[in-house]
């Protein structure tokens, strides 16, 4: 059953004559992994921001579990690029921040926050500011914080974008384990293709002027990690490298229609 | 790299005199408050030298030392009928009371204008007719509104105040990252606890900012303050020296202003990095 239904969404800006999306249907179950792919002006943002509730939708609806979204709710978490931790918090009250504005019990949200800190590799640096911590560390927090409130979806809005090829890799291997374990239906937007190709369960891609989707794939290479295969073989898999190839194929026809 | 010589390199200077070599990293090496202390004291040289010489009189520039023993004397002895701690007591609390006043009216109107953009519209013009205003030019309004006794002091050194707190509260506000207010409104913020929690603190560190420059434009205008029929005060004591040509006492209030002002400004520093040891990170 899908957790996050879109139909027929369209958003278009106050004094803009093209729509920022037009027409974007999609689900999300509580066991996928949604990615947005596509180029900067694709929508991709605007799409997380409705999904969040920060947006209004100009056409379509966008339901959470059957019911209308209209407003930021706790059951959508937003994990941004960078810029939304609290730095005048440390990394335990970070992560604890969702729980306590939602008055949840202190024993209940002690064990919970212990959990998440573990859960993402987090527990040495739970006194740590977050100012202290390198760009990984603080998408771990971000996300940490996004699982340890009472969230059911994963909203996470070009997570590791600013980050070194390295730590990046790390943090997708990251954001597996923690997506099979938390049981949270997890959308992802992003414009690097080989991570849209090794995290999705599902892959929509879009496209600017306006912003729709204009191919959908189900990738199998997250459930090829998850059963134990190295991260660099698959992506170094003929059938990965032929795949990104042809997404990339793609992005650039679509760059080039939109030229001519 | 001017620092410390490795264990690699061998080093001549030190075994020809026989000292023992540095410890990697402790070299001396001049930090800020040295060049700073530098400064003051050319400062003062120079304001010896040029006294000392005999090329301007006493009249336009005291001695130093005179100014010195102008302090010694003033300690204890009165001038005005003041001695020179009572003159500053009677300032300090004037600005003090002052900046607490702006501090309770500044920042919440402040948070007021930042947050609804409707109170920006209403009272921007209000606050940037009075700001550029010389103190000197309204203060005879203030007079004729509120008399001549001490709060019309107060109000004069407040009102200098308030536009900067206000202003650096409105602005820190409303440059709180749209992303943390839609992060913490996605888990689960009310209205009321983003303020709290998000914008508030995200606005601290620029809020204290705009005291410490309010504090700089509360000096700035005591002397003016004070010359409401006052008895006491550090910016009377220099007024009535200057009507006298008593010029040590006027350079004696004039450093003391600057020491206190310099000294309520560290502390305020100090605050500021206790208070929000993140501002100037990378965050």
């Amino acid at each position: 059953m899908s957790l996050l239904q879109v139909d027929k969404l369209g958003v278009t800006y106050p004094g803009q004559s093209q729509p920022a999306l037009h027409q974007v249907s999609l689900s999300l179950a509580r066991d996928e992994l949604l990615v947005a792919l596509g180029p900067s002006g694709c929508g991709k943002s605007t799409l997380l921001g409705v999904l969040a509730g920060f947006i209004a939708p100009s056409q379509g609806r966008v339901l959470f579990a059957g019911q209308p979204v209209t407003a930021p709710g706790v059951e959508r978490a937003v994990v941004f690029q960078h810029d939304a931790l609290l730095p005048w918090l440390n990394v335990h009250d970070n992560v604890a921040f969702g729980l306590k504005l939602q008055g949840a019990d202190a024993a209940a949200r002690e064990r919970i926050v212990a959990d998440t800190l573990r859960l993402v590799g987090l527990a040495d640096v739970a006194t740590k500011r977050t100012w202290q911590l390198s760009g990984g560390m603080r998408q771990r927090v971000g996300i940490a914080r996004a699982l340890a409130s009472r969230s059911q979806v994963l909203l996470l809005d070009e997570p590791f974008g600013a980050l070194d090829a390295f730590t990046r890799e790390q943090m997708q291997q990251l954001l597996l384990r923690v997506w099979q374990q938390s049981q949270r239906g997890v959308f992802l937007i992003t414009h690097d293709i080989e991570e849209a190709l090794f995290l999705a369960t599902e892959l929509v891609l879009m496209s600017p002027g306006p912003g729709r989707i204009v191919q959908r794939l189900r990738p199998t290479f997250n459930q090829r990690y998850r059963a134990g295969e190295d991260v660099r073989a698959i992506k170094s898999d003929p059938a990965f490298i032929a795949l990104r190839e042809s997404l990339l194929h793609s992005l650039f026809r679509q760059g080039h229609e939109e030229a001519a | 790299m001017s620092t410390s010589p490795t264990t690699l390199i061998a080093v001549p200077d030190s075994l020809d005199t026989g000292t023992p070599p540095a410890p990697a990293g402790r070299r001396w090496q001049p930090q800020a408050t040295h060049w700073a202390a530098l400064s003051i004291a050319g400062l003062l040289l120079s304001w010896w030298a040029l006294t000392a010489s005999g090329l301007i009189a006493p009249l336009f520039l005291p001695p130093p030392q005179a100014v010195l023993a102008r302090f010694g004397e003033l300690l204890a002895g009165s001038y005005m009928d003041a001695t020179l701690p009572q003159h500053l007591l009677a300032s300090l609390q004037r600005m003090l009371l002052a900046l607490l006043a702006a501090v309770v009216v500044g920042i919440p109107l402040g948070i007021v204008i930042g947050v609804f953009p409707l109170a920006r519209h209403l009272l921007d013009p209000v606050i940037e007719f009075y700001r550029p205003l010389p103190p000197l030019a309204y203060l005879p309004l203030i007079v004729i509104w509120f008399g001549i006794g001490e709060a019309s002091k107060v109000l004069l050194i407040f009102l200098a105040i308030l536009a900067p707190v206000l202003i650096a509260t409105a602005h820190g506000v409303a440059s709180v990252s749209p992303l943390r207010q839609q992060a913490a409104l996605s888990l689960g913020a009310s209205r009321w606890q983003l303020l709290r929690h998000v914008i508030l603190p995200g606005a601290l560190p620029e809020i204290i900012t705009g005291v410490r420059i309010g504090l700089g434009a509360g000096w700035s205008t005591l002397v003016a303050a004070e010359l409401i029929a006052a008895t006491r005060g550090l910016g009377f004591m220099i007024q009535s020296a200057a009507q006298f040509l008593v010029t040590d006492v006027v350079v004696l209030g004039i450093i003391v202003i600057a020491l206190v002002a310099f000294a309520l400004e560290l502390g305020l520093r100090r605050l500021q990095q206790r208070l929000t040891p993140w501002h100037g990170q990378p965050h």
